[in-house]
């Protein structure tokens, strides 16, 4: 990769409650690249430092000296840095994000980033209607419902779609996925595939659950206290149980299972890492 | 740059682990010992009573080994309002106070304003009484855990039970309310950082953000409080579910001893206090 990356973060420090008896380090020294038209996952317990890094990457949290981040060549280390543009580009979408909702009507609510944003009205409705095409809600079903009567996973689509109203180049899912129910949860993640794959969307995949972000990036970062321990393809990290479990994490139960047969003897081609590459060995197998 | 920290600058209510012998007394010794001070803060409207209560003040947060720049900081998100209070206090206060045993001089006057020899102690004084109240309280929440603090008032309200003061509901009210507020405060930072990542002006304009229209306020306060209606129906659930009965003939976990050092420091701090009363028209200035 000989081009410049897209987002890049050079040894990030930070603690939180700087100054005070609470103080607790968060990052000891972490740098990524993330490059253009990639799809990143952040994988680590809890604590390994995964949310701190993310707020890096839109200026919710400032670089520490002498970390730098560097965003489509904009240094956020300058004060002067347009950081609402940098905000724009790169859309972040935190945990529980349907604890951001406020306004009484869906439609007003996914409205608000391009209100913000300075558009015109009537731009503001397409804007919202490709939002929520991309997130999956009908336009015309939901745009006039009560925010606070949609269920949980229509609230997080409907929190996803005001962050894709932005139309970021980037986004940053922090855990988002978690605590919603399985069909939900699988239809969000075949849509942010496809955002990937058809608009390329460039994605930043925060998650504990490896089953999610198998099929989902293309590179892997294990973080663990504050420092990142493991990098590569997600087919290289998941090759490595061992080392992911002295980190406290595992890998994909259908890696798990294939590391298992190779343990006892059989031979395999590749290390699957998603269900469709388990089922492809697992026919080799019992067919030779 | 921590535009989002804010239980950086939160020092009320934040306990803060530590040997002491401030942190070692009888919860009930500090509570009574705190009012007794704030009584004495409370009377003393003299320049010399007060560098007395600031020394005390400053003493105890010595003793008690918490860093002085630790419970400073606390200080900076009143600072906007002690310099509108002052202001006010200054310009418009001239005839509203007379130093004890000094009469009235006008230093400057234009219009309705007014400023006398009163107006100007009456500034500095505030602010020095603000300065010592922010301290002790900070002091009494950092060297106290929560539950020291709720069953000291509920042992000290006891005796009123009988005349029908709910010593131990008030007790749970209060340990509830400052639970919340660090949570309150954290959940706050998460919904500026969402809203801030969707477009909304938060932390963005510099230091002139507290003046904001309510539109841009409606954005954090709506999720706010429906997180914190959230939460206050989980903690019903969670009390009902262990069947929680408020009241009379609860026992407690903790049980609270008086020790001599404790009776020592209760008489202390009501000496100080009647003294101060007693004596607040004999000092200097």
């Amino acid at each position: 990769m000989s081009e410049e990356p897209f987002i890049q973060l050079n040894d990030l420090h930070h603690n939180y409650l700087r100054g005070t008896p609470l103080e607790v380090i968060a990052l000891r020294g972490v740098s990524m690249e993330i490059y253009k038209g990639e799809s990143v996952g952040i994988i680590g317990r809890t604590g390994a430092g995964k949310s701190t890094v993310v707020q890096h990457f839109n200026g919710l949290i400032r670089p520490r000296e002498p970390g730098r981040v560097i965003v489509d060549g904009q240094d956020l280390n300058d004060p002067d840095v347009d950081i609402r543009r940098i905000r724009q580009k790169i859309g972040l979408v935190f945990q529980y994000p349907e604890q951001q909702l406020f306004e009484r009507l869906v439609g007003d609510d996914i409205a608000f980033g391009p209100k913000k944003l300075g558009m015109e009205p009537a731009d503001r409705r397409e804007r919202v209607k490709w939002a929520m095409d991309m997130v999956g809600l009908d336009f015309e079903e939901f745009k006039d419902r009560f925010t606070f009567s949609l269920s949980g996973g229509e609230m997080r689509k409907a929190a996803l779609a005001g962050v894709m109203a932005l139309q970021p180049e980037v986004l940053i899912l922090d855990e988002s996925t978690s605590g919603v129910d399985p069909r939900s949860r699988r239809e969000l993640l075949e849509r942010l595939s496809t955002l990937h794959k058809d608009y390329g969307l460039m994605l930043v995949f925060v998650s504990p659950n490896m089953d999610d972000m198998a099929g989902l990036v293309d590179r892997i970062y294990v973080m663990d206290e504050g420092r990142v321990v493991m990098s590569g393809t997600t087919r290289a990290v998941f090759s490595q149980p061992e080392k992911l479990r002295e980190h406290g994490l595992g890998v994909p139960q259908v890696t798990e299972v294939i590391h298992e047969l190779i343990a006892r003897g059989i031979k395999v081609e590749q290390i699957p890492v998603t269900v469709e590459e388990g089922a492809e060995e697992v026919w080799k197998i019992l067919n030779s | 740059m921590e535009d989002f920290e804010f239980l950086r600058n939160i020092t009320i209510g934040q306990y803060l682990p530590g040997d002491s012998i401030i942190h070692r007394l009888d919860p009930r010794t500090k509570l009574l010992a705190f009012l007794f001070i704030v009584m004495a803060v409370t009377f003393s409207m003299s320049y010399s009573a007060n560098i007395v209560l600031v020394l005390v003040t400053l003493f105890l947060v010595l003793l008690s080994g918490i860093s002085l720049r630790y419970i400073f900081s606390g200080l900076k998100p009143a600072v906007p309002l002690i310099i509108i209070l002052a202001v006010l206090q200054l310009l418009f206060y001239g005839d509203a106070f007379t130093p004890y045993g000094a009469t009235t001089r006008t230093l400057f006057k234009w219009g309705w304003i007014n400023i006398t020899n009163g107006s100007v102690q009456l500034v500095i004084v505030s602010a020095m009484r603000f300065v010592e109240l922010l301290f002790l309280t900070s002091l009494l929440t950092n060297a106290t855990t929560l539950t020291g603090i709720t069953h000291g008032m509920e042992s000290l309200m006891r005796p009123f039970s009988r005349i029908g003061v709910p010593a131990n509901e008030l007790a749970l009210v209060m340990t509830i309310a400052l639970r919340f507020v660090p949570l309150l405060a954290e959940q706050l930072e998460i919904i500026m950082k969402a809203q801030a990542s969707r477009g909304a002006d938060i932390a963005y304009k510099g230091k002139l953000q507290f003046v904001t229209t309510s539109r841009q306020v409606a954005v954090l306060i709506v999720p706010l409080f429906i997180d914190a209606f959230r939460r206050g129906e989980d903690l019903i659930l969670a009390m009902q579910a262990r069947c929680y009965i408020g009241g009379r003939g609860r026992s407690s976990f903790v049980r609270l001893k008086f020790a001599g050092v404790d009776y020592v420091t209760c008489a202390l701090g009501l000496l100080f206090s009647v003294a101060m009363l007693v004596f607040r028209n004999y000092f200097p200035f």
